[in-house]
């Protein structure tokens, strides 16, 4: 017995399909967009020479980075509001969630990059009668973030995909989308092959765009 | 006579239980060129790099133009901009052309108009001879290239004192020269300098004065002709004739 597939179903839905596209890149872009700052201020914290701040983003991004995303989201969307009394949209519990994990991993990315920067550079700027907030604008910070280029490339475009994730709250982001239509066409191996696909498309692209990026930034030392 | 431009009193560094400043006393007059030597290990650059405060010196006192810059409320950044370092590493910052770090103390640190600093800038380099290498960035630049922008960086802020970290050290043999020449010529002008270096030539022609550093005490203080014709210490004699044996081995 041969399974007929039925990749008609994929253009038959293909306009829920596509708003379920839409959703994962605004959940993605809103998520980096925030992450990509908010990073940055906990890896400073980390690195900075006041105590509580610096164990303040300890306990933050270990918390983050040493918990399931899932149970996180889920943890934002349902316990959230009963402690708070502050009820978010499906949409913003699931940005909130998703940027909140990144902001984790991206803070221990660029505190690598920073870290990398050799201590004669600072000593240099510091020679030169920089103050210290001189010294990571203009020397030590470009440096950094042009190191990490690469490994925050790859956390965008794996944070494309963990998106998914959020359908356990019914986010209509592609995933969640994906199921509706699974379930109402009986057709779920269609319907996750073209996801898959879709996925592809939409991420390989940005891969390269990394690179590209990466080529055009990097230092030669 | 006039206050000496720089003066240290009982030098201390502690690293961790390493004792390597043991009560280093010096006087440097303005104009002076004095040529530090040594054994490696004996504190020489642990000094120069108290004297800016790259390193917290652990006892003692250091008055720079009279100020004490171990004041507990003394303005670090202040006092750096008077005093030009210069590292044995170059430390060229790699994401700006040989310009750009030349004018980057002046716009970041003194504010000054961009304008005026790439004339400034272009003017060091022009010093150094290296004005064709302006908008190369260090990647491209040979070590003693490197070393040359890295003295025009320290220029740049027009400081009252230079301080210069074993700056040949690193480099190939061929291009020590070009960056002495550099040295000798800022000498030549005035400009006050304090030269870490294992170069005797250099010691001998371009010194004011000599110290020897041993164990952490400068152990030997005086003119270049005297330290090295008629030295007091065995130390110093012993280590002068590792120098030179050096020297003469290819």
């Amino acid at each position: 017995m041969r399974y007929q597939w039925h990749f008609q179903v994929i253009l038959d839905n293909l306009p829920v399909l596509i708003a379920g596209i839409q959703l994962t890149v605004a959940v993605s872009a809103l998520s980096m967009a925030i992450a990509i700052v908010a990073g940055m201020a906990v890896a400073l914290a980390r690195l900075s020479s006041h105590r509580a701040l610096r164990w303040a983003a300890y306990a933050y991004t270990e918390f983050f980075r040493d918990t399931p995303l899932l149970m996180q989201v889920i943890w934002v969307f349902y316990a959230l509001p009963l402690l708070t009394g502050i009820n978010l949209s499906r949409f913003a519990a699931g940005t909130l969630a998703v940027s909140s994990n990144l902001t984790a991993f991206l803070a221990e990315i660029y505190r690598a990059g920073i870290t990398s920067v050799s201590r004669g550079q600072e000593e240099a700027a510091l020679a030169i009668g920089m103050r210290r907030s001189q010294v990571y604008r203009r020397i030590i910070l470009p440096q950094a973030v042009t190191r990490v280029i690469p490994p925050l490339g790859s956390m965008w475009v794996s944070l494309f995909k963990d998106t998914s994730i959020l359908s356990v709250i019914a986010v209509a982001e592609l995933m969640y989308k994906a199921r509706l239509v699974a379930v109402d066409t009986f057709r779920p191996l269609e319907i996750y092959t073209a996801v898959a696909v879709i996925y592809y498309l939409l991420a390989y692209p940005q891969s390269l765009g990394v690179n590209y990026l990466y080529g055009r930034f990097r230092v030669r030392e | 006579m006039a206050e000496p431009i720089l003066r240290v009193e009982s030098l201390h560094k502690f690293f961790g239980r390493l004792h390597v400043l043991r009560g280093v006393d010096l006087t440097i007059e303005r104009g002076e060129v004095l040529v530090i030597v040594g054994p490696s290990g004996s504190g020489k650059s642990t000094f120069l790099r108290c004297l800016n405060r790259l390193e917290e010196p652990s006892a003692g006192q250091i008055y720079f133009e009279s100020r004490d810059i171990l004041a507990r409320g003394a303005d670090l950044a202040q006092v750096r901009r008077r005093i030009g370092m210069v590292f044995q590493h170059f430390n060229l910052f790699p994401h700006m052309t040989a310009l750009g770090n030349v004018m980057e103390g002046p716009r970041t640190v003194l504010g000054m108009a961009r304008r005026d600093a790439a004339t400034l800038g272009m003017d060091l380099l022009g010093k150094v001879g290296l004005e064709e290498k302006a908008h190369v960035r260090p990647a491209e630049l040979s070590g003693g290239q490197q070393q040359r922008v890295a003295i025009a960086r320290a220029l740049a802020m027009n400081p009252a004192i230079m301080l210069f970290d074993e700056v040949t050290s690193a480099l190939d043999p061929e291009l020590v020269e070009s960056v002495l020449q550099v040295m000798r010529r800022l000498a030549e002008e005035g400009m006050t300098m304090i030269v870490v270096t294992h170069e005797i030539g250099f010691a001998r022609s371009v010194g004011d004065r000599v110290a020897v550093f041993d164990q952490g005490l400068a152990i030997e203080l005086g003119p270049p002709d005297v330290i090295f014709r008629n030295p007091a210490h065995e130390r110093t004699r012993r280590f002068l004739r590792q120098l030179l044996r050096e020297e003469a081995a290819p």
